[in-house]
């Protein structure tokens, strides 16, 4: 699954900052420790000193023990090997009833010749909570910088991006066919973006050359191809006219004529689909499809004989839409002349036309695999048919340009087309 | 008749003058913008015949300039651009008729003989050929005092084979003619046989005999 790219730079600092403040986190509570443990040892020799000096201060009057505070002992109790040692106990506090964590250090002392032993105490539960408190305070304050960090983050990459979604923006909407130039900010403060749109422009420029130059040179070649058409087909209209024509010739004659008409044909739908893509019919007025389909058909019906599909039509009068006459004549023949040229003898044509939606129906040979390919150009039904497959490309290409719905359905030898107009 | 011809492309403006010199017609011919200048300024014409992309200049310019300065000759535009708006522009510039490349000599001939008949012999609305006599304002066609009673598309292939008469005219060219629509739109060229065969016994019923003939199957002649 794709990710944007700030759920992938949010992804990768979920996985690898929290790793990174946790080991953060252990250093800090081993150095905090090491710390606490180092002031709360200069701490209890500081005390076993300043008592010391207040205790041969103050020789009258002096307290032999104080609770958690310091013992003086005459003599030697205390074994050797532990004097000197900063050592763990724990001292019982009859009133709150608990125990409670200390350190402890004996020191030997001689006074006016006298040994004694001085045992001074320090409370470590307060320095145990402190440490604890400030692990707590760090853990948040990580947690903290994490959520900081993936906000900012969010936040920062959604404003550097900005400039790139503009321009993913603007490429999504670059369509070739309207050959329309794309502006791209040159100046997003960005260099990475500036290069990137600078790129972007030129190849834009450089493919609409390209497609531009391509149909500007369908277009000439299709107008220059007309003369040697007509040329050919005047000389045709001489040689058959010539009195040295034999059954023979006559015979090669149909077969240039026949070939010729196709070129022809053939050129001129090639020059129709380049002027639809160039937008050269631009100009719209209101189209009665119902009164064109009438018509075409009447003129199909007036040049049919002998063995024509038969056809049958239930037109709903008055749908008329806004559109480009010619365009809509060239739609609604193609259509028609699609379903007579590729029907069965004895087949039929249905046509249909009712609640915006044009529907041609006509018996047919069977198609042989998929269907996808049947708009696109030179794409023939059967080798034989002497047909230029443009047709129905344009017609695609005319209900593309109006947004019309075009629908093929094809089962048991019937072709059914649907064209849906939008209503007005 | 007097013709001009104005066409660059060598090759087409012989097979026109040959196809109308065949027919009567005086021929003359410019293959430039000034060669027709120089001929329009110079003589008058019953037709011209004018292309729209010359050396030199266009034909629609040549034609701006004819009507400025005189001449209501008759104008027949051939050119190899066929939409609406070209013809519209050549039409508004005072041409008589627009004819799409590539087209059929007989159509042509149709066309300046139509043209002809349209600007200069107002009253003869009378085609007699042979025997067949066309009554071009209530489009009949007469065989010997009688009328002959055609469908819209059996008359005007009857005319067009008058029109053209003792020539071959070729199936396609029929078909386009006689179709209102653009030739593309013709599925197949079959049913220009249903009615020459039905324009056949419609004759016959009269008592006009062989006068149409097919010539290989490639087209048909009407002789006169």
């Amino acid at each position: 699954m794709t990710k944007t790219l700030q759920q992938k730079s949010t992804r990768y600092f979920l996985i690898w900052l929290p790793l990174v403040l946790l080991l953060g986190t252990g250093l800090f509570y081993i150095l905090m420790s090491a710390h606490a443990h180092h002031m709360e040892e200069e701490q209890l020799e500081l005390k076993q000193e300043n008592i010391w000096n207040a205790i041969i201060a103050n020789r009258e009057d002096r307290a032999v023990h104080i609770t958690g505070e310091y013992d003086l002992a005459k003599g030697s109790p205390v074994p050797r090997d532990l004097l000197d040692i900063q050592r763990d106990t724990v001292i019982y506090y009859p009133v709150s009833k608990d125990w409670r964590p200390f350190k402890l250090l004996t020191e030997q002392h001689v006074l006016s010749g006298q040994p004694y032993q001085l045992t001074t105490y320090i409370s470590s539960r307060e320095i145990t909570h402190l440490i604890i408190k400030v692990f707590i305070a760090d853990v948040f304050v990580f947690i903290l910088l994490l959520a900081a960090v993936v906000v900012i983050n969010g936040i920062s990459s959604g404003l550097l991006w900005q400039p790139f979604y503009a321009t993913l923006k603007a490429v999504q909407t670059y369509d070739i066919n309207q050959n329309q130039s794309l502006p791209l900010d040159g100046q997003t403060g960005t260099r990475e973006f500036d290069q990137l749109n600078e790129v972007i422009s030129h190849l834009i420029g450089h493919v609409n050359q390209a497609y531009s130059n391509q149909k500007q040179f369908t277009e000439n070649a299709s107008h220059e191809l007309q003369t040697p058409l007509a040329i050919i087909r005047s000389k045709l209209d001489l040689l058959i006219d010539s009195s040295t024509l034999t059954e023979e010739t006559a015979g090669l004659l149909a077969d240039i004529t026949e070939a010729n008409d196709r070129l022809s044909q053939l050129n001129k739908n090639l020059l129709l689909l380049t002027k639809i893509d160039n937008h050269q019919f631009t100009d719209q007025s209101s189209v009665g499809v119902s009164e064109a389909i009438e018509k075409l058909l009447s003129h199909y019906q007036e040049h049919h004989g002998g063995d024509s599909p038969i056809i049958r039509k239930s037109i709903q009068p008055g749908i008329g839409i806004k559109a480009n006459a010619s365009l809509i004549d060239i739609l609604l023949s193609n259509l028609l002349n699609n379903a007579f040229v590729h029907n069965i003898p004895n087949g039929y044509i249905d046509v249909r036309l009712a609640n915006w939606s044009l529907i041609i129906e006509n018996t047919g040979h069977s198609i042989e695999g998929g269907t996808e390919w049947l708009f696109e150009r030179f794409k023939k039904g059967r080798e034989e048919s002497k047909t230029t497959g443009l047709g129905l490309s344009l017609v695609q290409r005319i209900c593309r340009i109006y947004h019309f719905d075009l629908q093929y359905d094809y089962g048991e030898n019937i072709h059914r087309i649907t064209v849906t107009f939008p209503q007005i | 008749m007097k013709i001009l011809v104005i066409e660059d492309e060598r090759s087409l403006l012989a097979s026109i003058v040959q196809y109308f010199t065949q027919e009567k017609f005086i021929c003359d011919t410019a293959g430039s913008y000034h060669e027709g200048i120089h001929k329009i300024e110079g003589f008058q014409y019953d037709c011209i015949i004018l292309d729209i992309n010359l050396p030199g200049g266009s034909g629609l310019q040549l034609l701006k300039y004819l009507r400025q300065n005189k001449s209501r000759d008759g104008v027949i535009i051939i050119s190899a651009r066929d939409s609406l708006d070209d013809k519209i522009d050549g039409l508004d510039l005072g041409a008589d008729d627009y004819l799409t490349k590539p087209f059929h000599l007989s159509e042509l001939n149709a066309r300046v003989r139509a043209l002809i008949r349209r600007k200069y012999a107002a009253g003869a609305n009378v085609l007699q050929v042979g025997p067949l006599k066309a009554d071009l304002l209530s489009r009949t066609i007469i065989y010997s005092e009688q009328p002959i009673s055609l469908s819209k598309n059996e008359y005007d292939l009857l005319l067009f084979l008058m029109t053209n008469k003792n020539r071959v005219v070729s199936r396609q060219a029929i078909a386009e003619h006689i179709h209102d629509g653009p030739s593309d739109q013709i599925p197949s060229f079959d049913f220009v046989y249903s009615h020459i065969k039905n324009v056949k016994k419609k004759l016959k019923e009269k008592g006009c005999q062989e006068i149409i003939q097919s010539v290989y199957g490639l087209g048909y002649k009407l002789f006169s």
